[in-house]
């Protein structure tokens, strides 16, 4: 799960400081594991280095960090191309989808393009291992089947998923 | 490559509710093409329009350089005999016949000689492993035993177009898995297109490509590389 | 009592709570039912429509009385217009205190009538113009229903104070005894074999209709047996379901029949019509019907339920069912055979009539039974041994194969309407040969005679000048008829005319002035013909004079059919002059010009001022015995009932078609959507209807010719089967078949399109 393409996203509806893109993480995307802020602060340099982001002026107060960071146009192509990306079918991916959909519909694109083509990629997945199944000996079909029952497993997530966006944008977007 | 069965921009409604908004597919000779979608999203309507059991309200089904939807019922029917074959999820074999009857009857309804066809499709029942039950009838075979045998009813004319509608929607994965694998190579034998409706992915990992219906409209999407 | 009141109620929620594929079972049932049970309440209603027509007639009866002043003359005069009778009474009161008519309120004076609702209907109507010539009277009123035996009774009261008191019949008073018909053994026998008939098959349909979506219901209930419903419960809640069934059709039947009832008046079947209050059941009929229907339908749908619960996997399973056991289908036959067997000879003319009416009953109804019971047997045994044949056949075939017992049950009805008709057409062309001994002839429609009254005054020049001037009259004739007998026993007409006019009348050779012809019937075997020479009795028609004649040399002449007019002695003017004979009543016969439409008409109006002194008939027309006349009516009803019976056997075949159409649906919509031509389907449709109505049609054919055959000897008649009759009821038959194939097509089209893919 790609922590930077994530705080890309977030910074898409408009500058923030680092304090707030942590916050804002943890209320979407980190139920179970909170951001920490070392995490945040490295990755925000390496954007910033990779010119994704840029520093947009630093507000006046207590806190140490008052540093303003907004998106560039690099950073917004770089956010269109990993969304619409699939990732590579494997298992547990439930986060980065679950992060890609969110995002997605926070910034106003389509997200079933983003289930669509993962589901594309995963069904490529699968056929290639339907296809190794019917080469393969006993053992091999054993292997492949585990394999796509995984895969089927997430796309029928990814089915559900696309059968409720109405109602997760409804809550995202709130 | 051209089309071999192509439909642009289908309606239908069946009373006030639209079951298809538009959708298209279009199928090439010889490939498996998936298509998917949630209940209800017109996966079905599709594919009756698609083999001319439908008309669709509006939107055009090419079959190769014929014009299915202004076609008469008696030609459509005819095509869909000489052509086209069918594989549906449950009771579409004759309870009163024989299933090597069954089997055989679309070659006797094109005018083939009872032996003649019987014995092809007693080849048939062979290449799909169903021979034991030739001269049973479909209420005493299991339900895999039965989707065979309908399988094979399907391709026994050599049809260029299967359509297979949820064809293990009543069946466990093995059993599954077996009709899918008889199916797909069969077809890919004899060179016959395959519409595949399914919810189910591991089924639709039996195509080359798949298209997504969605409340009555299609998506068709390119296999990724 | 608690658990079987809970079974039931959970039968009745069953056939209720299936959503709408139960719904239509149920309306199919009720529908069904309800036909069957308007039919049976329109036949127990009977007994109510003689009972009030003997009323009703023997408030008509008129008494006679002294020819005083107390008494009310009248004349009866019958004319007809287009085959319709009209009856017409002239009267005058004798005085004040002369009896009025029941249906008026007053004697009608001169040149006013009272007429019937229907005649008044006629003579108002376009179709009546040419009958009112007949009526100058100005109609005051209608005639009560009660001066009526039916609603389309055409009768006209008419005042005519100038008649001739002489020449009428003086009545007393109206309303006598009721009489009860005795129809003797011969039509009582008829009757019974007809009602019997006419009745059973609509009970079988009954029967047929609470197992409607039988397949369906035996699944249903396989599942109740599976999860342990024991095979009592089961059974008790299978007649939970088709009692039902049953009061609904109850429900439909009692609201078709009072609906139907209202329109009953307007409805002319054969001749035969009916009054609305008279069409009313007999209670003790209606209770019995009532009380029938829901016992039957628990009967037969708790009988049919052997299979259910002997093999509760097997419906589920649609295995193949047990084979069908013969003995005990053969029961109801042989009962039956048996009990018309000991009924020989007993209803025959020289028993008088001392048959068992009951056991006769009960044969028959065992006989007919044994149709729907060896119909599900003959029709496995058959096709089981069928194989091949064309795709739409073999379709048929396999599908009798696996579950022949709908198909048997759908024709079942049918095959006991036509054995009853079978038998009952044989019964009657048997009876008729009995009753009417000489073939009917055809009346000759370009001539009629016109009798004319005998008067103080000869009428008869009058009538002729009258005749010659009506409209569509190419001649008219004249001859003198009167008779002569040989001794008290035989006595035969003498005609005396014109080669011309006697040559019009019947078929003479070559015919000179002054020959004399003697015209025998073919077959002729009694009235011998009196060889010239023999001395005779003549007399006119009346008796008064009788003279001594001889019979001059004749030319023996055969006809064909001969009638009273047109047999005898037929003498040229030239062959009798000289003889002393009595004096003829002049006889007129008309040519008419037959390209003329209405030309009978027009005669019987030129002569209708002459009023009742006249009658027209056509040449050839026969006055009818009392006993033929009611042999006509009674067969006349019973051809009207198996009409009903046939339609309704029709309309049985037609519902059970479409509900076999309905629970085929899913593998009709599949074969169409593979591309199985409709035509196919529906060839295999109409071959899976045809096969067992054929089986039906050797079977009911067998059965029916069986019954007749007893059915003869019960009556001590010659069996004598009337072929032709069977051909044709069984081609009727056939032809119903064709007929509900062809509408069930529409549903095989519906069933067919791409909704019928949609899984339930």
């Amino acid at each position: 799960m790609s922590i930077g393409h994530t705080l890309l996203g977030l910074l898409e509806k408009g500058p923030r400081h680092g304090y707030d893109l942590k916050r804002a993480y943890d209320e979407r995307f980190g139920q179970d594991r909170p951001l920490h802020y070392g995490q945040v602060y490295t990755t925000l340099s390496r954007l910033l280095r990779n010119g994704l982001v840029e520093e947009a002026g630093v507000e006046a107060g207590d806190g140490p960090e008052r540093k303003r960071y907004a998106i560039t146009d690099a950073g917004v192509t770089d956010v269109e191309k990993w969304l619409s990306t699939p990732e590579k079918p494997e298992p547990y991916l439930q986060n980065t989808l679950y992060s890609k959909v969110v995002l997605a519909l926070l910034s106003g694109r389509d997200a079933g393009d983003v289930l669509d083509t993962q589901r594309s990629a995963h069904l490529v997945t699968m056929r290639e291992l339907t296809k190794r199944k019917a080469a393969g000996d006993l053992a091999d079909q054993l292997i492949c089947d585990h394999a796509l029952f995984h895969l089927e497993a997430d796309l029928r997530w990814l089915e559900l998923t696309a059968a409720r966006l109405d109602r997760l944008k409804t809550e995202v977007v709130r | 490559m051209r089309a071999l069965l192509e439909a642009t921009n289908l309606r239908k409604s069946f009373g006030p509710t639209p079951a298809l908004d538009g959708a298209g597919l279009s199928v090439r000779a010889g490939e498996v093409v998936a298509v998917m979608g949630p209940s209800g999203s017109g996966k079905s309507t599709l594919l009756h329009c698609l083999a001319g059991i439908l008309q669709p309200d509006s939107g055009t089904v090419r079959y190769r350089d014929a014009e299915l939807s202004s076609m008469p019922d008696a030609q459509r029917s005819e095509l869909r005999r000489t052509d086209f074959g069918f594989v549906f999820q449950f009771g579409q074999l004759v309870p009163e016949l024989s299933c090597l009857e069954n089997v055989a009857l679309p070659l006797r309804l094109g005018g083939i000689k009872r032996r003649a066809a019987e014995s092809r499709a007693r080849e048939w029942l062979e290449r799909l492993e169903v021979t034991g039950v030739a001269d049973k009838r479909p209420g005493e075979t299991s339900g895999g035993q039965g989707q065979r045998v309908a399988v094979a009813r399907a391709l026994v004319t050599g049809p260029s177009v299967v359509f297979a509608d949820e064809p293990t929607g009543a069946l466990d994965s093995l059993n599954g898995e077996r009709v899918m694998q008889l199916l797909t190579a069969a077809a890919r034998e004899t060179n016959a297109a395959v519409v595949l409706v399914t919810h189910e992915a591991r089924v639709a990992a039996y195509s080359d490509r798949e298209v997504v219906v969605r409340d009555g409209k299609s998506r068709e999407v390119e296999p990724a590389r | 009592m608690k658990r079987w009141f809970s079974d039931l109620a959970l039968g009745v929620r069953l056939a209720l709570g299936g959503g709408r594929t139960s719904w239509v079972r149920l309306v199919l049932t009720g529908a069904g039912i309800g036909l069957g049970v308007a039919v049976l309440l329109a036949a127990s209603s009977v007994p109510t429509i003689f009972a009030e027509r003997a009323e009703r007639s023997s408030q008509q009866a008129a008494i006679p009385g002294e020819a005083d002043d107390r008494a009310l003359y009248l004349r009866w005069w019958i004319t007809e217009y287009r085959a319709e009778t009209v009856d017409v009474r002239y009267m005058m009161a004798g005085g004040p205190q002369a009896p009025v008519p029941p249906g008026i309120p007053a004697v009608p004076g001169d040149g006013e009538m009272y007429v019937s609702p229907a005649l008044r209907e006629l003579l108002d109507s376009p179709e009546g113009e040419l009958l009112r010539e007949r009526f100058p009277q100005k109609v005051i009123g209608s005639i009560g229903d009660n001066a009526l035996t039916a609603p389309h009774d055409l009768v006209a009261m008419v005042g005519d104070p100038r008649m001739p008191r002489d020449s009428a019949d003086p009545i007393a008073r109206f309303g006598g005894p009721t009489q009860a018909q005795d129809l003797g053994p011969l039509l009582t026998l008829l009757v019974i074999v007809g009602c019997v008939v006419l009745l059973f098959p609509i009970l079988v349909f009954v029967g047929i209709s609470t197992r409607l979506a039988g397949a369906q219901r035996d699944r249903r209930l396989a599942a109740l047996r599976l999860v342990g419903a024991g095979a009592q419960r089961v059974r008790r809640i299978a007649a939970g379901e088709a009692l039902l069934g049953a009061v609904i059709g109850l429900a439909v039947g009692t609201g078709l029949f009072m609906i139907s009832r209202r329109f009953v008046e307007d409805v002319r079947l054969l001749g035969l019509s009916v009054f609305t209050g008279d069409l009313t059941p007999v209670p003790w009929l209606a209770v019995l019907i009532s009380a029938l229907v829901p016992v039957l339908a628990v009967v037969t749908s708790v009988l049919a339920m052997r299979r259910t619960v002997v093999e509760p996997l097997g419906v589920v399973r649609h295995t193949k069912p047990v084979r069908r056991v013969l003995w005990w289908r053969l029961v109801p036959i042989a009962l039956g055979t048996v009990a018309l067997l000991t009924q020989a000879g007993s209803m025959g003319e020289s028993s008088g009539g001392a048959g068992n009416q009951e056991v006769l009953i009960g044969g028959i109804v065992l006989l007919l039974l044994g149709i729907p019971t060896m119909l599900p047997w003959v029709v496995e045994r058959s096709v089981s041994r069928l194989r091949g044949g064309a795709p739409s056949w073999q379709l048929a075939i396999r599908r009798l194969q696996l579950e022949s017992g709908t198909a048997a049950r759908v024709v079942g009805g049918v095959a006991v309407v036509l054995a009853g008709a079978i038998a009952l057409q044989s019964v009657l062309t048997s009876v008729s040969a009995k009753i009417i001994e000489e073939p009917l002839s055809e009346a000759d429609r370009g001539k009629v005679h016109v009798s004319l009254r005998q008067e103080p005054q000869d009428l008869a020049p009058q009538a002729v000048g009258m005749l010659e001037r009506a409209e569509g009259v190419k001649r008219v004739h004249t001859t003198q008829s009167l008779a002569y007998r040989t001794d008290t026993r035989n006595y035969q007409g003498i005609t005396i005319g014109t080669c011309e006019a006697m040559t019009a009348l019947t078929a003479l050779p070559d015919c000179q002035d002054g020959d004399a012809f003697m015209v025998v019937n073919q077959a002729a075997t009694g009235n011998p013909a009196v060889a010239p020479g023999t001395t005779v009795t003549a007399f006119s028609e009346d008796e008064e004079i009788t003279k001594s004649w001889t019979v001059p040399q004749y030319e023996l002449v055969r006809a064909e059919i001969v009638t009273r007019n047109t047999s005898g002695l037929f003498l040229t003017p030239a062959a009798v002059r000289g003889a002393d004979l009595p004096p003829g009543r002049t006889q007129i016969m008309v040519e008419l010009d037959q390209s003329k439409a209405d030309a009978v008409e027009h005669v019987r109006n030129a002569v209708a001022p002459l009023t009742w002194r006249t009658f027209v008939s056509f040449v050839g027309e026969i006055d009818m015995a009392d006993r033929v006349v009611q042999f006509m009516s009674v067969r006349q009803a019973l051809l009207a009932g198996s009409l009903i019976t046939l339609l309704l056997a029709g309309a049985s075949l037609l519902v059970l078609a479409l509900e076999q159409v309905r629970e085929r649906r899913r593998p009709l919509a599949v074969l169409a959507a593979s591309g199985v031509p409709r035509g196919a389907l529906g060839r295999s449709l109409l071959w899976q209807n045809a096969v067992p109505l054929l089986l039906a049609l050797v079977v009911s054919t067998a059965v029916g010719t069986g019954l007749a055959a007893l059915l003869l000897r019960v009556l001590d008649l010659p069996v004598a089967l009337d072929w032709g009759g069977i051909g044709l009821l069984s081609v009727a038959a056939a032809g119903l078949g064709l007929v509900v194939t062809a509408l069930t097509l529409p549903s095989l089209r519906r069933a067919t399109g791409a909704l019928g893919l949609r899984s339930e």
